[in-house]
């Protein structure tokens, strides 16, 4: 299978300092990725080393199946990028940035033209295409980012905390707007440091200290970080005696007793495919279930439970 | 558009938008304006000579006549001896004094063997050398004509040098400040805009599009030349239509020669751009590369007077090879063909630095 992005044993040293240590990333195509971590984790470098910004120090890199030391061309021509700080000139204007990125890209003549009308239409810039880029808001210049990185329609949006310090309103466009992108079939791999949002993205990686500490889907990672689903259920104090016995159960995490009434944290496998299972088998043994729901986890308790003692 | 030309219109758009290096390419021409009504002493292109005329015959007044008459002289004095004569240059009131001994007129009318002596200021090398040159050849083209009418004689021509003050005239003026305008002011330019690029994180997103180091080494030669040339064609202008600075070969010339000065000039700041870490350090690379270019290149020393080391430095400074073109062009009249030798190191130079700094402009943001 050829992958969007395949990292393998991907290294970086800043003198001795080891920013990324030795990770394997595998960004399936038309997927939104997730590399998620704290300032620091080395979520930028990584992404400098699958761009060639920066030369590994050891590990290798693919995009769409093509070598990044050996064919660095190839790749920036079907990747776009989206840096973490706004690195489009300043002193040029909105539309006079987008025309030179359309021709760095090989864009020419009409459809230069086109391209960047749509691309003003589409990111709401054309009443500020005469504006020079350092003199517009912060919202808007990360739309005009955004448009820079997609100019040349590439099949993979490398994209580097988009979401960071901007407002609420811009944080959901975004999101949006990758939804969007994912259903034109393009590949996008977004770091971030909130992980509220990262439950947004098909999979995931989490990092910390230059370390991938686990990767799948959100749920996959929240079932890696407590060994399984939880579920909640209030019943009758029988249940105790029959939950363990029950296909996919692993074990009870807490239980105490309020007004006669039960309430029980089970760790299962697989919640979706437990819960209803586990309700009708009490039921049967006629142990009554006042209630019965999967408690959410937080991505972020689950990478504090991952990287506790790390 | 190509993605070459875009990066050029890119770059001419941020300099004519950069306040900064407007006011330095505007300010130029009033600078070197400023600094010719400064510096310049006046007195037309003749060079002023003294004459000490010890043999006060026919034959020496039809020297002293043709020297006149020649055009590069001006006789300013005469003086009674030869003590008297060298004062004249010691004071730096004339650049030679031409003594004619006794009995010349004598000598050439019996077909004797005669001479002349010449005491030179060699403050200045090249006028120094100049004024030899052309004392020389007039004295032998009066040779050749007096012959026809007497009968066939010989003068040489002895020289002795001494040191006057260094006058400061318009003719030595102009290589120092086309010197410091095609060389400091863009290499300095030029060699904070890579620096600038990175410092501001633009040059991340440029080099994430498929482009090649050359594209933007080019681009920025050519986007900074077309700026800066304009300086130049205006100082030249400037000298020759309003101070008379007298230009003896080419004026076309001049500009190829010093075009080319241009961009070696910009070519070794683009190499600078490249190796430096920062802004601050690329304008300090700049302007210490300056500093021997100034001493060491006959920009205010003659060159001839360095010690031997310090000449091998010279020859590695793409301004000691301008110097020379420049002054053999304006001062001699040759043509470019005649100091092809320079401007052929200028140009390998400025070919070497652009290839160093495409090797080593790393696509990278290390
Ligand atoms: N050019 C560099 N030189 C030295 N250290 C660096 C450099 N770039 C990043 N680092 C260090 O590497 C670590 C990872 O940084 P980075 O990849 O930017 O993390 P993130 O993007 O996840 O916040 C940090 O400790 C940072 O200080
Ligand atoms: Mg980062």
């Amino acid at each position: 299978m050829i992958y969007a992005v395949e990292a393998t044993k991907l290294t970086k040293y800043f003198g001795s300092f080891k920013a990324v240590d030795s990770i394997d990333l595998k960004v399936r195509k038309g997927e939104i990725f997730g590399l998620l971590g704290p300032n620091g984790a080395g979520k930028t470098t990584t992404i400098r080393m699958i761009l060639g910004l920066l030369k590994p120090s050891a590990g290798t890199v693919k995009v769409f199946g093509v070598d990044v030391a050996k064919n660095r061309k190839e790749v920036l021509k079907i990747t776009g990028y989206m840096p973490q700080r706004f690195s489009l000139y300043e002193d040029l204007t909105t539309e006079e940035n987008l025309r030179l990125f359309a021709s760095l890209y090989g864009l020419k003549g009409r459809d230069l033209d086109e391209r960047v009308g749509e691309l003003l239409d589409e990111f709401q810039l054309r009443e500020y295409r005469y504006r020079l880029a350092g003199k517009l808001s912060g919202g808007t210049k990360q739309r005009l980012a955004l448009a820079v990185a997609l100019v040349h329609k590439p099949r993979l949006l490398i994209v580097d905390e988009p979401t960071a310090g901007v407002d609420p309103p811009i944080r959901r466009y975004f999101w949006e707007y990758f939804r969007k992108l994912r259903q034109e079939g393009v590949t996008i791999l977004v770091t971030t440091h909130y992980m509220d949002e990262a439950e947004n993205c098909d999979r995931l990686a989490l990092m910390n200290r230059g370390k991938i500490v686990a990767h799948g889907t959100p749920q996959g990672i929240k079932r890696l970080a407590y060994g399984g689903d939880i579920v909640e259920l209030y019943t009758e104090r029988r249940a105790l005696l029959y939950l363990k016995s029950f296909d996919g159960v692993k074990t009870i995490l807490n239980k105490d007793v309020k007004d006669g009434v039960l309430r029980v944290k089970v760790l299962v496998d697989d919640a979706s495919d437990r819960l209803v299972p586990i309700v009708k088998n009490l039921e049967e043994k006629g142990v009554k279930v006042l209630r019965a729901n999967q408690v959410f986890v937080s991505l972020e308790d689950a990478f504090i439970k991952l990287t506790v003692g790390d | 558009m190509s993605a070459f030309l875009a990066l050029v219109v890119k770059d001419v758009r941020q300099l004519l938008r950069d306040p900064k290096t407007m006011l330095m390419v505007l300010l130029m021409p009033i600078i070197v304006m400023a600094l010719f009504v400064a510096g310049y002493g006046g007195g037309g292109g003749e060079v002023p000579i003294a004459v000490v005329d010890l043999d006060g015959g026919k034959i020496s007044w039809q020297l002293i006549d043709f020297l006149r008459n020649v055009g590069d002289f001006r006789v300013d004095y005469f003086a009674s001896t030869p003590e008297k004569g060298e004062m004249l240059v010691k004071k730096g009131k004339v650049y030679a004094t031409l003594i004619i001994p006794e009995g010349f007129s004598e000598d050439v009318l019996l077909g004797r063997k005669t001479r002349v002596e010449l005491i030179i200021d060699s403050s200045y090398a090249h006028i120094s050398e100049l004024i030899w040159e052309a004392l020389n050849a007039a004295v032998q083209e009066f040779q050749r004509k007096v012959s026809e009418k007497y009968n066939t004689f010989s003068i040489t021509v002895n020289k002795r040098t001494v040191y006057g003050p260094q006058v400061t005239r318009v003719e030595n003026f102009v290589p120092v400040v086309m010197g410091i305008l095609l060389h400091l002011v863009p290499m300095s330019l030029i060699a904070v805009s890579i620096s600038r690029e990175r410092e501001r994180r633009t040059f991340e997103q440029l080099i994430v599009t498929p482009i090649n180091s050359s594209d933007i080494i080019m681009s920025k030669l050519l986007a900074y030349a077309l700026i800066t040339i304009s300086d130049m064609v205006v100082t030249l202008w400037v000298s020759v239509e309003l101070f008379n600075v007298r230009v003896k070969g080419s004026f076309l010339d001049l500009l190829i020669v010093s075009s080319i000065m241009l961009l070696c000039s910009l070519s070794l700041g683009l190499l600078i751009s490249v190796v430096s870490k920062n802004q601050l350090q690329a304008y300090q690379t700049a302007i210490f590369l300056f500093i021997p270019s100034m001493l060491f290149t006959g920009f205010l020393t003659p060159v001839e007077l360095l010690s031997g080391e310090v000449r091998l430095i010279s020859k590695l400074l793409p301004l000691y090879y301008f110097l020379r073109t420049f002054r053999n062009i304006q001062l001699r009249g040759w043509t470019l063909y005649e100091t092809i030798y320079e401007v052929e190191v200028l140009a390998f130079q400025t070919i070497f630095f652009l290839l160093l700094s495409i090797k080593l402009l790393k696509l990278r943001v290390e």
